[in-house]
């Protein structure tokens, strides 16, 4: 078989494969909570803003099974507002959950009308007042709606949009009622699918819980079943069961409504699995005990419980296969798994469960039901050792022989030159093998301050799990803050699969001495509390002479300037061969000016400018200066 | 004492040597030289003793003698007549060469002196 076609066919198999692996992952249902939801309802009954909370605070304790009294027809008639058909329809659907209550159908009517004929109304609003109409026993004009419906489904094909169209065929006709429930399964498959768990639609679980609940309205008003793949009802199912507390009475009723649906033996009804033991399984605690209800926690009737298998999770081991679980209560609601065997390692085992039905009911979710438990085995610490060394010449050490829970009796001294190690293993009682753990640490107590100084202990890697722990007194120092006091030694061991925990006192009097001074200890609620304030400092300017330096030496600067005229006037300035006219006298003018510039910009002026004057004052220099040479070129050629 | 002695002497005949045989115009610009070098030493001193700060300052005025001092140099070297056959420059040339070489050296002078 070539590479090639070897290639081929594993890409094949390998989607496929993953499928099978991906469907068979156990859909996560919980019981609902009840009690939270009939909390809300119960909160919301003390004071009423709007209709439309009297609406699902009625409706939803109603669904919940209790009767309120009809005193609250006043609230529903003292909130409603008679020109808003979202209004009408919540006082309808609320005045409907009350024994006796009757609205004045002859105020609503000319709102429900308008409604129904105005080209405006959207879907929504339809079904308002389709629904507030048979709510009120006002007659409607069916086969003028369902075109309304038609018309409206071509422009909005939103979700919600269908979701009403569904709600509004639930209150007409069957066959009206049918045709809407055949679009159940399209509706189906727009929800969102996310992790391969979970069905939901865009707006949250008020949304979904609306809309799922819409498509059991409009079946049973049709007479048909829910026609949906069980696997996208129960992914709903784990949607909606995984909120525990919802925000809004919307959301709480709807769920109600949704939960009541998924309950009823008429649909397809999702079965939750679960454990009520605890996980550790022990000889005090040998069974797994596992629930079997649906959504509400009821039961749902005998069934047979098989334990495909029970795997432990590090090495895939098989402990247990293809065994039938014992109905433990009289409702068929509680089955037991005996688990509990000397043979069984130490480990976490997933325990895979498949149902069957005893009755012809319509039973979903009954396959890839998953119960984690673990069992736990007492263990025993062996060959501990206290070994003090000292640092520079490993071999002397002293080794004292520890027993668990005995701690050392005499006082140990240790120096700054030695250093501490304690080594030992663990050994599993059950399978008299030895067993790394999660926990192990050794502990200094400081005894005065109680600080403690913490070190972990590591295994080799080999099988024997040998731990070793090594505090160095002049490396780890600074751990203990150089603070030579009395400590309390204590080795700490934990597990989760152990069923005891060690906190063991090794010594109780341990005296440190370390070579530096102690520090004090860090203050660790420093942290939290304001810090100092910064005070922004501008930069400050760098310190400069006093004055009469500078002007000291500014002068000192100065006088060889007197020197140097004294010098030309003993070489014999040649002050008498300064020509005169014109243009020497305009040279040295613009000359001047030139410096005179220089001062103008040190003072006043910026580049820009000085550049433009100099460019200026140029002109007439380079003219005169020119002139001058000449005229003294000329000078120097004469007399020559 | 002997060497120094000699150095002294030598010193001396130098001395005498510049008296006689250079032109006045060249002692007139020597005299300036050594009127910018002395500013240029006071100005280090002074910095030495109150540290760099402004050290733009500082740097702008001692470039500012170094500066005259090289450009007075060149003006010595370019006047002199021995010179002549290594500089094709009239005298006249030289001194505004000089004159146009300080305007710049001192426009760059006062910008950076701050």
């Amino acid at each position: 078989m070539t590479s090639t076609s070897l290639m081929r066919i594993i890409i094949f198999i390998l989607p496929i494969f993953s499928w099978y692996i991906t469907s068979t992952i156990a859909s996560n249902l919980n019981i609902v909570n009840l009690n939270g939801l009939k909390a809300q309802f119960q909160t919301a009954i003390k004071s009423f803003s709007d209709v439309a909370s009297l609406h699902y605070t009625l409706g939803g304790v109603k669904e919940l099974g209790v009767q309120l009294p009809d005193s609250h027809c006043n609230d529903i008639k003292k909130l409603v507002d008679k020109s808003n058909v979202e209004s009408i329809y919540h006082a309808t659907e609320a005045a409907k959950t009350l024994v006796n209550c009757k609205l004045p159908a002859e105020d609503y009517r000319s709102t429900l009308t308008s409604v129904l004929q105005s080209d405006e109304s959207k879907t929504a609003d339809i079904y308002y007042a389709v629904c507030s109409s048979v709510n009120l026993g006002l007659n409607i004009d069916e086969s003028n709606i369902e075109k309304r419906l038609n018309t409206l489904a071509k422009t909005d094909d939103s979700i919600l949009s269908q979701a009403y169209g569904l709600l509004t065929g639930a209150q007409l006709s069957q066959p009206i009622a049918k045709y809407y429930a055949d679009t159940i399964n399209d509706l189906v498959q727009q929800a969102d699918e996310i992790d391969g768990r979970i069905l939901q639609y865009e707006g949250g679980i008020g949304t979904t819980a609306f809309i799922v609940n819409s498509f059991y309205e409009v079946a049973e008003k049709a007479g048909v079943s829910i026609k949906t793949d069980p696997k996208q009802l129960i992914k709903f199912a784990t949607y909606f069961s995984s909120k525990r507390h919802v925000a809004t009475l919307r959301s709480a009723y709807y769920l109600t409504k949704v939960f009541k649906h998924l309950c009823d033996n008429k649909n397809p009804v999702p079965i939750v699995v679960s454990r009520i033991s605890p996980s550790a399984i022990s000889p005090q605690n040998p069974s797994v005990l596992v629930s079997i209800t649906n959504l509400l926690g009821q039961p749902v009737g005998e069934m047979s419980v098989v334990a495909e298998s029970a795997k432990r999770k590090e090495d895939g081991v098989v402990v247990i296969s293809k065994q039938k679980l014992i109905p433990k209560a009289s409702d068929f609601s509680v089955y037991e798994l005996p688990f509990y065997d000397t043979k069984i390692p130490r480990g976490f085992y997933t325990i895979h469960l498949t149902l069957t039905a005893r009755n012809e009911g319509k039973l979903i979710g009954l396959t890839d039901n998953i119960i984690d438990v673990k069992v736990t085995s007492q263990g025993t610490i062996e060959n501990a050792e206290l070994i003090v060394a000292d640092r520079d010449h490993g071999a002397q050490s002293k080794t004292y022989k520890l027993t668990y829970p005995n701690a050392q009796s005499d006082k140990l001294e240790l120096d700054y030159h030695q250093k501490l190690t304690v080594k030992f293993q663990i050994k599993d009682k059950q399978s008299d093998e030895f067993m790394p753990v999660q926990q192990a640490f050794l502990r200094f107590t400081n005894k005065q301050s109680k600080k403690e100084i913490i070190y972990l202990a590591e295994a080799t890697d080999n099988g024997n799990s040998q731990y070793k722990v090594e505090v160095d007194l002049t490396t780890n120092a600074n751990d203990f803050r150089y603070q030579s006091d009395k400590y309390e030694l204590v080795l700490i061991l934990g597990d989760s699969l152990l069923q005891n925990a060690y906190e063991w006192i090794l010594n109780n009097n341990v005296h440190l001495t370390f070579h530096e001074d102690s520090l004090p200890d860090k203050d660790y609620k420093n942290l939290y509390l304001p810090r100092q304030e910064i005070i922004h400092q501008f930069r400050e300017d760098e310190k400069r002479p006093p004055n009469i330096v500078a002007f000291v030496f500014s002068t000192l600067a100065l006088l060889p300037l007197l020197l140097l005229l004294i010098l030309w006037l003993k070489l014999g300035f040649n002050l008498s061969g300064l020509p005169l006219g014109l243009s020497p006298l305009g040279f040295h003018i613009s000359h001047g000016a030139a410096f005179a510039l220089m001062f103008f910009y040190w003072k006043y002026l910026d580049m820009f400018q000085t550049i433009r004057y100099l460019a200026l004052i140029s002109i007439p220099l380079f003219l005169f200066g020119h002139r001058v040479l000449s005229t003294l070129a000329a000078r120097r050629e004469k007399k020559a | 004492m002997s060497q120094l002695g000699q150095v002294i002497g030598i010193l001396r005949k130098l001395n005498d040597e510049y008296q006689i045989s250079t032109p006045k115009k060249l002692k007139l610009i020597d005299a300036y030289l050594v009127y910018v070098l002395l500013t240029g030493i006071i100005q280090f001193i002074y910095c030495l003793l109150v540290g760099t700060f402004p050290f733009n300052s500082f740097l702008s005025g001692f470039i500012s003698t170094v500066g005259c001092f090289i450009l007075a140099a060149s003006l010595r070297i370019q006047l002199n007549t021995t010179n002549r056959s290594t500089f094709n420059v009239t005298p006249e040339r030289a001194f505004a060469d000089f004159v146009f070489a300080h305007i710049i050296l001192h426009l760059v002078v006062i910008n950076f002196i701050g």
